[in-house]
């Protein structure tokens, strides 16, 4: 092989071995730590696949960011995690690397760029493609790594992972460790095309097939491919074909799917081996006092592992948010300067406010650039920023909202448009299982500013895939921040904290109100989350609405007013968190609650609300609390099918009378 | 036969109390001795106990929990299988229902029990919001005509209503809250009665404690978690001294007609305890059979049982003489209320460190409290209630 014919430098052919040594002795440690019951719960070991981390992250520095996968001991390991750090987070100790928090399946070493192993097959696609945005962004020449297995490349996060690198030429590694089985499904079933490397071709980037087996040849790739990144000339697709010698798991079964011969022949391919015995002659006391070195070093490390406590149970629920944004400047009490404008220019113009003083601000979505959004969301941000934070993206929700989450963890702020929210659900598992949960998994020292925001609400006959309204469902998700406003001043407050909290924030704005106006404080503001606004005070009846439904109720009002019916309207303008105590204290004003909101009664946002206030306002009331929601129903097209699925003014008036009479 | 379940006279006074309440669901099978429900008589919580055998049918008109309730009322009736409640509420012959008849519940509103939807219907409902105002207003919203769905009753019919009863402005603090609560008026009945049926007399005294101070200090440096209070060490004394005064050891009987002499095995002490619901008088049982130490944990358990509002009524009564003690507050005399049917309380007052002349004419520093006796003249004469007094004085200053 060529390899052979080029002189490798000994301090580099020792690091290599030391490296893959430290993965191989620590992973058998774990293993024998598994059976001893040690480890709670699940341990993918990397023996035999030591070549393919150690080669890589020798050509990587600490800013470089790695995204690995459920199998990423030895990804961790390279890039410098200490063997402590790692076996004791196995043991769900606080001295582990995530403090206990993720195991075997969520290492985080941020510090150290190692941003995180996966439990789920994919996501670390797109956050290497978001790591090497954010070196755009932040042009810090850094470079973000995929650590990947053949399982991984026939999902869509590597179609499109890579569609998105090869456009924007972003400065990242996709590395296939083809270890020949997804679990336990042979790749040579599941692919149509056999070879991972030659799809690089389909992305216009190059694509490289490398034995995996091989240090040497791999740490040569690795480093060509590092040095184009960081040269601006995009992305490496490599392609390391190798097998893992130990069950998919510790404890699993091993011979249903291959057999002990097929492992034998592998085992006889150890990459250590092979390194050892090439440089056999030159280095070989070298290798037995490495040998020996790391023998000590693990057991050392697994003995302290085995000495420390377990986090104490008071800290489960810390680092699910970030610590919370003071808000220096409230918004001003209405008799201040003001302006009167509507919702979609209120927004424009927090985002334009923020773009301006935040660098670190970049925007991606369908027809955001030059177009400027299709609801004028990003007007006229082009022409000052330019294409780089103004990115117009490949529909490919998915995608760019995983790229998101790996732009966030590596220092920029990221702001996804959907345009309309219902293209969220294409991108949910990268929300839910990725963005909201990255705070919690790395015990709070990965922060997540990405905002997410689109366009809910049924009218106009958008019909059932442009008219969703999500926010209850978001809701749900520990970790994230569910922003729904309803008027044009809220709105820009809103989004004003949004764009500087660091916690993920679904800002979903409803398209029939965009164009509602509002009087607008000129001075600049914003607005907490988890305080609702008192928007009209009352005294016979406590309604509670939010987004559209609130211009509803307003309008009811009017004629309920006509009735002697004094409506007290509160909209909550944050669903998660949510302020109960503003609803609590005008529940304890009028002793009964009406919740309107457009999107159906179940498990949602007005079950939550009437949950509450049975339980912490249950004398307070009387009256039963009431809910008039949108239909259990996908939205229909036809106005007159339209009109029956969402409340109406006249419903609102209606359910108010009857709910007096109760 | 349908047996009646009706609130009880917990005490010869007692007209209405508080229903608790229900220890039993509806349509359970209760047998006699088990907890029916709970009440509060005349000053404290007490369990019922079922005296037959049956299934409970709560009353269509039956008290709700907390409400305040005439002694006689309907509670429930216990049922025989397949009997009917009685319908004009008297007790009435089980309704036969023969083996071949079909299941019961094919029988619609015929089947086992046939009241029930005749009961849902008469039940009373309120919403929490009108409970709440209810019971701070003193209304009893169970009488009420609810103008709500289905006739529930709202805030807007109680307070109607307590409008009417014109304590809306009056009762009501202005946080809105009715201080006059049954405990409080079950109190302040007593103590009328008390004011109307004895004529009270009160002597006071002062006496020597340096002594008992002192094994107090003493009783504390030893660490002895059981440090008697001022007021066990009075009832250990007054037991002592009681029994030298047959005048004084003497009770009225149920009606207050006749005074009884009480035996010195009977000596039991009452002690008046302050609780967040108002004065209380536990009874420290056999003061003079027991040792101080016994005393002790005694009251202390009465006390605590006072403050948690767990007394029962039979913890309550009993008592030849009770003790109360404003000594804590600084008060120095005062005029206790005859917990009748005793004839007698003794008032403490605090201890102050004065100068006293000793038998050689010396000055020296001795602590001292007022007490203050309080006898009902219609049972016993001065004299006799003073040489009481003066015996327990000596009999205090002679501890050692």
């Amino acid at each position: 092989m060529s390899n052979m014919d080029t002189h490798i430098d000994r301090k580099v052919v020792l690091q290599l071995y030391r490296t893959m040594q430290l993965i191989r002795q620590t992973e058998e440690e774990l293993a024998r730590c598994h059976q001893r019951g040690l480890v709670h719960g699940a341990c993918h070991t990397y023996v035999g696949q030591e070549a393919i981390a150690s080669a890589v992250c020798s050509n990587l520095n600490d800013h470089d960011a790695v995204f690995s996968t459920h199998r990423g001991h030895g990804h961790a390991l390279a890039k410098g995690m200490k063997p402590l750090e790692l076996i004791a987070e196995l043991f769900g100790r606080e001295a582990g690397c995530s403090r206990g928090r993720g195991g075997s399946m969520h290492l985080f070493s941020p510090e150290i760029g190692m941003m995180g192993t996966s439990g789920i097959v994919g996501p670390c696609i797109l956050q290497a493609c978001g790591g090497g945005y954010s070196s755009k962004i932040l042009k810090n020449g850094t470079v973000g790594v995929a650590f990947f297995g053949d399982g991984a490349a026939n999902n869509a996060a590597f179609h499109e992972g890579l569609n998105m690198a090869s456009i924007w030429k972003l400065p990242v590694l996709f590395i296939c460790e083809n270890n020949q089985f997804a679990t336990e499904v042979p790749f040579a079933y599941a692919a149509g095309n056999s070879s991972v490397a030659s799809r690089g071709a389909a992305y216009g980037i190059p694509g490289i097939e490398v034995d995996g087996n091989d240090v040497i040849g791999i740490y040569r790739v690795a480093k060509e491919a590092v040095s184009r990144a960081r040269a601006g000339e995009g992305p490496t697709l490599i392609e390391c074909k190798t097998y893992r010698t130990r069950p998919h798991a510790e404890g699993m079964g091993d011979f249903t799917y291959r057999t002990k011969d097929d492992v034998e022949q592998w085992k006889q391919r150890c990459p250590i081996l092979r390194l050892r015995t090439r440089f056999s002659a030159e280095y070989s006391s070298e290798f037995d006092a490495i040998d020996q070195e790391i023998l000590e070093q693990v057991r050392a490390a697994r003995a302290e592992a085995e000495a420390s406590p377990e986090p104490t149970s008071e800290s489960a629920m810390t680092h699910i948010y970030s610590p919370p944004q003071i808000v220096v400047k409230e918004k001003p009490s209405p008799d201040r300067e003001s302006k009167v404008i509507t919702f979609s220019q209120a927004t424009l113009e927090a985002l334009t406010e923020e773009m301006a003083v935040n660098p670190n601000i970049f925007v991606m979505g369908e027809g955001i650039g030059i177009r400027g959004g299709n609801f004028l969301t990003t007007k006229g941000l082009y022409a000052i920023h330019g294409p780089e934070r103004l990115c117009d993206t490949p529909i490919c929700e998915r995608g760019f909202v995983g790229l998101a989450c790996g732009a966030a963890m590596t220092g920029t702020r990221p702001v996804i448009d959907f345009m309309f929210a219902d293209f969220v659900l294409d991108g949910l598992g990268e929300i839910i299982n990725q963005i909201a949960k990255m705070q919690y998994m790395s015990s709070g020292r990965l922060k997540m500013p990405v905002l997410l925001r689109g366009c809910i609400g049924i009218g106009h006959s958008a019909a059932t895939h442009h008219s969703g309204s999500y926010y209850g469902m978001l809701a749900q998700v520990p970790g994230l921040k569910v922003v729904v406003p309803s008027m044009a001043s809220d709105a820009k407050g809103l989004l004003k904290h949004a764009l500087r909290c660091h916690d993920p924030v679904l800002f979903l704005e409803h398209r029939e109100i965009l164009q509602t106006k509002e009087a607008v404080p000129v001075d600049e503001y914003e607005i907490e989350f988890g305080k609702a606004r008192v928007i009209q005070a009352g005294s016979s009846v406590t309604v509670v609405a939010i987004a559209r439904m609130v211009h509803l109720v307003l309008a009811a009002s009017e004629s309920l007013k006509q009735q002697g019916i004094s409506v007290e309207l509160i909209d909550p303008r944050t669903v998660t968190p949510l302020d109960s105590d503003t609803i609590l204290q005008s529940l304890a004003k009028t002793g009964r609650l009406l919740i309107v909101d457009e999107a159906p009664a179940h498990c949602g946002f007005s079950a939550e609300i009437a949950a509450r206030m049975v339980d912490v306002g249950f004398n307070e009331l009387d009256a039963p609390i009431k809910r008039l929601t949108g239909a259990f129903c996908p939205t229909p097209y036809s106005p007159s099918l339209e009109k029956v699925v969402v409340p109406s003014v006249e419903d609102i008036v209606k359910s108010v009378v009857q709910l007096m009479q109760e | 036969m349908a047996e009646e379940i009706r609130f009880p006279r917990l005490g010869w006074s007692m007209e209405e109390g508080r229903f608790v309440q229900w220890l039993k669901s509806d349509g359970d099978l209760v047998r006699e001795g088990e907890i029916l429900f709970e009440m509060e008589g005349e000053k404290a919580l007490q369990e019922i106990e079922s005296v037959g055998n049956g299934i409970l049918k709560i009353a269509a008109d039956a008290p709700q929990p907390d409400e305040v309730v005439q002694v006689g009322r309907l509670l429930g009736y216990l049922l025989l299988p397949n009997e009917k409640v009685p319908e004009d509420g008297s007790p009435s012959q089980p309704t036969v229902l023969t083996d071949v008849q079909p299941k019961a519940d094919e029988q619609g509103p015929q089947g086992i029990e046939p009241a029930e939807d005749s009961i849902s219907e008469s039940r009373v409902i309120a919403t929490p919001r009108a409970r709440r105002l209810a019971q701070e207003t003193g209304v009893v919203w169970s009488e009420l005509v609810g103008s709500g769905r289905d006739g529930r009753i709202r805030e807007a019919d109680v307070r109607n209503a307590a409008k009417a009863l014109n304590v809306s402005s009056q009762g009501v603090h202005k946080d809105g809250a009715n201080r006059f609560t049954p405990r409080r008026k079950m109190i302040a009945e007593r103590l009328r009665m008390s004011r109307e049926q004895t004529i009270p007399v009160t002597l006071t005294t002062q006496v020597d404690v340096s002594q008992l101070v002192a094994y107090r200090e003493m009783q504390k440096k030893m660490q002895n978690v059981r440090v008697p209070a001022f007021t066990d060490l009075f009832a250990k004394h007054v037991a002592i001294v009681l029994a030298r005064h047959p005048a004084m050891s003497i009770r009225w009987n149920h009606d207050h007609t006749e005074l009884h002499d009480v035996p010195a095995s009977e000596f039991h002490i009452g002690i008046a305890v302050d609780t967040s619901d108002g004065l209380l008088v536990p009874v420290i049982r056999d003061v003079s059979t027991k040792s101080l130490d016994e005393i002790v944990s005694q009251s202390k358990a009465l006390i605590e049982k006072a403050r948690s509002g767990r007394l029962t009524r039979e913890e309550m009564s009993g008592g030849v003489l009770s003790i109360t003690n404003l000594g804590s507050f600084g008060i120095d005399a005062f005029t206790p209320i005859i917990n009748a049917p005793e004839i007698a309380i003794l008032g403490l007052g605090a201890i102050r460190r004065e100068p006293m002349f000793d038998a050689y004419g010396q000055v020296k520093a001795v602590e001292r409290m007022v007490l203050s006796l309080t006898f009902d003249h219609a049972a016993v004469d001065g004299a006799p209630a003073a040489a009481f007094l003066k015996d327990l004085v000596s009999e205090i200053e002679s501890v050692h």
